[in-house]
């Protein structure tokens, strides 16, 4: 009468790898059009806060995309331009100038916890100034938009074609943290350009390829 | 039967066995079921494997701080000089993200004019190779740069106390800021000298002018001045001294006017209103023992025995001499070795062409060059074509100063020794008793970028940058001074010879600050032009080059009797000729697995030397392709080789090409893909070829490339040659021909210049009218209709074309193994085709690729659709959709499409830099061809639009076009009346491959035109 308890113990071994096995791929994201993918990044920039509340533009930091391939990250000096000065919510810093002023002294300088990596990755000390023997090094921040390596999608044709960057990247001023919007597809692609092709882009006529090779080599 | 047909019942060859009609199939792999079913398993169970690959988190990284005018992704071009050989073209180096991807020509530059040959583009790989050394050695272990300089500043001193002899050997110098530092280096000593050697030396042209002109001279050839070229075993088009200046002037005389074709005129205007332009071309003889790709490229080849040129050129200087009036007193000549009416016939032309002629010799012999010199005098080309007031700096070897070394070496009179830029014991003969005195040289400094064979038994090793990663400048020809800067920090902890010899001089300084210092006190003061110093160093920066008057002097012919060689040795004998090819210039190129994979021009071999050897040698011996023979030379170095049948060579001649063999080439050793069945791409000696260095002898004064008296031995052994000469035949065999068909129609067209100038179409083949159209004409070209024009008069086969594109396409190196198999990658195949006798056959070049046909084959049988036609033209290979059928490649009829056997990209991340990040990586199982360099077509495209401009004529260029030293192909849009190569689709000489098959290929050629007479071609 040991069958049973036989078949019972490789039942369940079998059903206990089953269940190791989903609980390593559940880990894992498997392969897909990655849409509404929200990582989390290095600084919890605001797309938000910068697009939306003070009205950036948005090549005022992306401005290779209209002369590259890539919209390109800003590199970490363009974020400096501003945060040189900027170096906390406008609230914390107004606050602590208001103290100040009560108690008669100079403003301390108000550092925020995101910001401070900034300054740490461009090396710059609590008085904007360079650290001696350290190196600004880059921001690793996280692609969220990524198309296969057979792929090759350039911004300056879209740009110059004057399509709008939410028209792909969606409603970026809405996005506390960037996700991304659309599937970016292949029929996503296809669809716009046939679109394009006989209604042209927001009233201008549009010259869009619906070759292959457009994208493909 | 009318001369047309004559010229097209040409038979068309591409090696002796396939002229004989024995050509040895490779034999089919032996595959068992069990060895199927094996592979299968593993393929199943692989491929599901690498399918469960999760995705990855992937990171942007932005600069920290970009610098002014950087853009990520974009190619910006620098002009620099290239540094592949001491020729000193113009270099637009092309660097993105940081990384030098691409090199391509200036076409500002006076000597290269935009062309660049396969040794200046392959550079980039060069640069991203791993087995550089990574910072100074001593004794074999890592140091560094301070102690090395103090160690060496302070044995250096006691030198200098003890007066011993310092000797710095490097290959030919142009740069003058270097020559300064060493000159200054070398100024510490008493004793010290700079030896210049150059593997493949033209010490005997710079002799000779001593000897004619009283200063040791290379004069610069002005091939683009010359009408009648004798060239005596130059290989000026191919490896000889600056073979892109020089194709880039010989092409200007091969340029054909556009001409539209008599059909043409047949439509309404009549002939008599065009006015017929002026049809001229240049005439080029060449005298040789083997087959160059110069004489690959001549209107006249005569097979000559290496020894037979003095007899030549005394027979050809008498002939001159009658006519200019003066006798050369001359001993009884021996009967020359040429048809008396022929030599009658080319003196005959070099008199009608004096001052316009020129005579080259590549001869490495004093007394056959003093001929030349007097020949080149009586015909008044000093001056016109050969200039002497600005000579050449691109060879300046002296085979005296090196034999001299070599004797003070063994006669232990040399106390430092140090190398740079030429592996001095590789390329010397071994000698036992030299490898000896060098072991008891107290200092031994090399300079090598890589471990060579001094390093090795040097003491200090202190590796110099790679060109593209150094300041330094050139001084190519006099008067011309152009600039190399840095296109990348260096990637090791490597030190500019430049700074090093500054340091040992007793100057710490950086090698722009010496780069600036030389221009400002030498270079400035030399123009008028601009005044403010800053501003003519930033401009020559920005061109890359200056051009600056020289102070001309009047050099005196001072020779006035010649001292002919009446007598060719009387030998039955073999000879032996060493020569360099045209991928490996010298064993520093060894490492390139680019150049090591180029079929040659000419002989189609790729990864090793071999013993070159005519039909009828090889009859008479008993030898066939691959058999491995021994060579041996009198005094008992011999070396073993395989065999390379080759048409057009001399019956006494055994050819092998020098920098083969190389120390460090065993790491090709598993270059390809590692299967069960893969065989290694190394040979017997663990290493890529064999070193023929030990055949070359120096003596009297001479590195000698040409040795008689040789025996060559079977030794029943074989090593399979890959050659890529007969892969991917077009010709339709016999038995798989349609009944009462010939096989396929002329594949090359060519002409002769008589025949061109009654009719400018003569030589097209009979039309073939499509009465029916298979295909509907729904497939209009709304926009622009891409298409490519050849010039096969232009083209010399040089194979620039074909690193440029491997550099642009990332297309893979697959080792010797798989070249074999005949899978090798290239989308551009050098067709050489030979025609009329094994002997004496004429040759002609033809690039093939993708011919983006509009009835194309390939799309038809595609199941997938991975291969598609655009409405711009281009047949489009779509990588993600090809699942590997093959389909396509079988139904191309120019067999130009290309299968990943292999994943071929490997993990050596460094030299993965080397990837165009436009150009998809392929992978395994997918098909892949010429795209027309889509990436950058579509680059220029968008570019345009982005700046709201119309996409100009010329704008958007190939690879291979951009590279091309003869400027022999057009690329751009059908559709446009005025664009250039719509105009040369309607040229009277454009003909197109396999027309009769109706596939209407995007791409055309022009029909070569020789200058030469029917009964030259053997027709």
């Amino acid at each position: 009468m040991r069958q049973p308890y036989v078949t019972a113990m490789l039942v369940i071994g079998v059903l206990f790898a089953g269940a190791l096995f989903a609980a390593s791929v559940a880990r894992q994201r498997l392969p897909d059009d990655h849409q509404a993918y929200a990582p989390q990044q290095p600084i919890a920039f605001s797309h938000r806060l910068h697009a939306d509340e003070l009205q950036m533009n948005c090549q005022y930091c992306h401005s290779i995309a209209s002369e590259s391939r890539h919209a390109g990250i800003p590199a970490g000096d363009v974020c400096i331009r501003c945060h040189k000065f900027v170096t906390a919510p406008f609230d914390e810093m107004h606050a602590e100038a208001r103290r100040a002023d009560e108690e008669k002294r100079q403003p301390k300088p108000v550092v925020s916890a995101e910001l401070k990596k900034l300054y740490e990755a461009m090396a710059l000390d609590a008085e904007m100034k360079p650290i001696a023997g350290s190196e600004p090094r880059a921001i690793r921040w996280v692609r969220v938009h990524n198309l296969p390596d057979f792929v090759y999608f350039d911004h300056r044709a879209h740009v110059a074609a004057g399509v709008t960057c939410q028209y792909c990247h969606g409603p970026v001023e809405s996005m506390q943290q960037m996700e991304q919007f659309s599937n970016l597809s292949m029929g996503w692609c296809v669809n716009c350009h046939r679109d394009a092709a006989e209604h042209g882009v927001q009233g201008k006529p549009a010259n869009p390829s619906l070759n292959c090779s457009a994208c493909h080599y | 039967m009318n001369p047309q047909e004559q010229i097209n019942s040409k038979q068309y060859w591409r090696s002796a066995a396939e002229r004989n009609g024995h050509v040895e199939q490779p034999p089919l792999p032996g595959v068992t079921r069990r060895d199927f079913l094996e592979a299968a398993g593993f393929a199943l169970s692989l491929a599901t494997l690498s399918g469960c690959d999760r995705a990855p988190v992937q990171y942007a990284l932005p600069l920290a701080n970009q610098p002014e005018g950087v853009r990520p992704a974009r190619m910006r071009y620098f002009a620099s000089t290239c540094g592949g050989c001491a020729a000193g073209c113009g270099l637009l180096a092309g660097v993105r993200d940081g990384r030098p991807l691409k090199m391509e020509g200036m076409p500002e530059h006076p000597l290269s004019r935009g062309g660049l040959c396969a040794v200046g583009q392959a550079q980039t790989l060069g640069l991203y190779d791993s087995h550089r050394l990574k910072g100074p050695l001593k004794d074999g272990k890592n140091t560094t740069w301070k102690e090395v300089d103090d160690q060496v500043a302070a044995e250096l001193r006691d030198l200098a106390q003890a007066g011993g002899a310092v000797r710095v050997v490097t290959s030919t110098i142009t740069s003058p800021t270097l020559q300064q530092a060493i000159d200054r280096f070398l100024k510490q000593f008493a004793d010290g000298r700079h030896v210049v050697f150059d593997p493949v030396s033209a010490s005997a042209i710079l002799d000779s002018h001593e000897q004619t002109h009283g200063i040791r001279v290379l004069p610069r050839y002005l091939l683009d001045k010359a009408k009648f070229i004798v060239s005596l075993d130059a290989d000026f088009l191919g490896a000889w001294i600056a073979p892109v200046e020089f194709t880039a002037a010989w092409k200007k005389w091969r340029e054909l006017p556009r001409q539209a074709s008599r059909n043409d005129h047949a439509e309404g205007v009549p002939t008599e209103e065009h006015a017929k332009p002026e049809v001229d071309m240049s005439y080029h003889v060449q005298f040789e023992p083997r087959m160059t790709l110069t004489g690959s490229n001549a209107d006249r080849r005569i097979r000559l025995r290496p020894d037979e040129f003095g007899l030549v050129l005394s027979h050809l200087l008498q002939l001159v001499a009658k006519h200019a009036g003066k006798d050369i007193a001359a001993d009884q000549l021996a009967e020359p070795p040429v048809a008396p009416a022929e030599l009658q016939a080319i003196a005959d032309g070099l008199w009608q062409h004096r001052g316009k002629s020129l005579v080259l010799c590549g001869v490495n012999d004093v007394e056959v060059q003093v001929l030349v010199n007097h020949l080149n005098h009586l015909l008044d080309n000093y001056g016109p074509t050969l200039d002497v007031q600005h000579p050449s700096r691109q060879r300046q070897s002296d085979d005296r100063a090196v034999e001299q070394l070599v004797t003070d070496l063994k006669a232990d009179q040399v106390a430092a020794i140090l190398s740079v830029g030429v592996d001095l014991t590789y390329n010397l003969p071994p000698d036992a008793a030299l490898h000896d005195a060098i072991k008891r040289v107290p200092l031994k400094i090399s300079l090598a970028e890589r471990h060579d064979d001094f390093s090795k038994r040097a003491r200090y090793v202190c590796p110099d940058h790679h060109p593209l990663e150094s300041w330094l400048d050139a001084e190519p020809v006099a008067g011309l001074f152009s600039i190399r800067q840095p296109m990348i920090n260096p990637m090791g902890n490597t030190r500019s010879a430049l700074e090093s010899f500054a340091a040992w001089s007793g100057n710490q300084i950086q090698p722009l600050d010496v780069l600036r210092a030389y221009w400002r006190d030498n270079i400035f003061p030399r123009q008028q032009e601009v005044t403010d110093f800053t501003r003519f160093w930033d401009r020559a920066v920005h061109d890359g080059f200056v051009q600056i008057a020289t102070a001309t002097t009047t050099l005196v012919f001072q020779k006035d009797t010649a001292k002919l060689v009446s007598q060719a040795a009387p030998l039955d004998g073999l000879f032996l000729l060493l020569y360099s090819k045209v991928a490996i210039p010298d064993s520093r190129h060894a490492h390139n697995p680019w150049l090591q994979e180029l079929p040659d021009p000419v002989t189609k071999v790729t990864w090793d030397n071999y013993a070159a050897v005519s039909p009828a040698l090889a009859r008479k011996q008993g030898l066939v392709d691959n058999d491995v023979v021994r060579l041996s030379v009198d005094e008992g170095n011999a070396i073993e080789l395989p065999v390379h049948v080759q048409p057009g060579q001399h019956d006494q001649v055994v050819g092998v090409a020098l920098g083969y063999g190389v120390p460090g080439t065993d790491r090709f050793a598993a270059i390809g893909p590692q299967w069960i069945q893969s065989r290694p791409t190394v040979g017997e000696n663990s290493l890529v070829g064999v070193n023929a260095a030990p055949l070359v002898k120096l003596a009297d004064g001479s590195m000698q490339y040409v040795r008689s008296g040789v025996r060559l031995e079977k030794t029943g052994r074989r090593h399979t040659l890959a050659t890529t000469q007969l892969h991917d035949s077009i010709e339709v065999p016999a038995s798989t021909r349609p009944p009462g068909s010939h096989g396929r129609g002329v594949l090359v067209q060519e002409t002769t210049l008589n025949e061109y100038r009654g009719n400018p179409s003569a030589g097209a083949p009979k039309e073939h009218p499509f009465a029916d159209q298979l295909w509907s004409d729904d497939h209009p070209y709304p926009g622009h209709r891409w298409g490519m024009v050849i010039d096969l008069n232009a083209c010399t086969g040089c194979s620039a074309c074909l690193i440029a594109c491997q550099s642009e396409n990332n297309v893979p190196v697959v080792g010797r193994d798989e070249v074999h198999r005949h899978r090798e990658m290239h989308w551009i195949r050098l067709d050489r085709y030979y025609s009329g006798s094994e002997s004496e056959p004429d040759v002609i070049h033809q690039p093939m690729m993708c011919q983006h046909c509009a009835n194309a084959p390939c799309e038809t049988v595609c199941p997938v659709l991975a291969t598609v036609h655009s409405n711009e033209g281009l047949n489009q290979q779509v990588y993600n959709r090809c699942v590997g059928t093959r389909y396509c490649a079988n139904n191309c009829p120019y067999k130009v499409r290309r299968f990943n056997w292999f994943n071929y990209a490997h993990d050596d991340t460094l030299e993965n830099m080397a990837l165009n990040p436009d150009v998809t990586v392929r992978v395994r199982g997918i098909m892949e061809k010429c795209s027309m360099c889509v990436q950058r077509i579509q680059e220029g495209r968008i570019e345009s639009r982005r700046l709201g401009q119309s996409l100009a004529d010329g704008s958007i260029q190939t690879a291979c076009q951009q590279s091309c030293p003869a400027g022999a192909i057009l690329f751009g849009d059908l559709n446009d009346p005025e664009s250039r190569v719509a105009q040369a689709m309607n040229d009277a000489r454009r003909f197109r491959v396999l027309e009769e098959l109706n596939v209407q290929p995007a791409v055309a050629y022009l029909r070569k035109v020789r200058n030469a007479t029917k009964e030259e071609q053997g027709v």
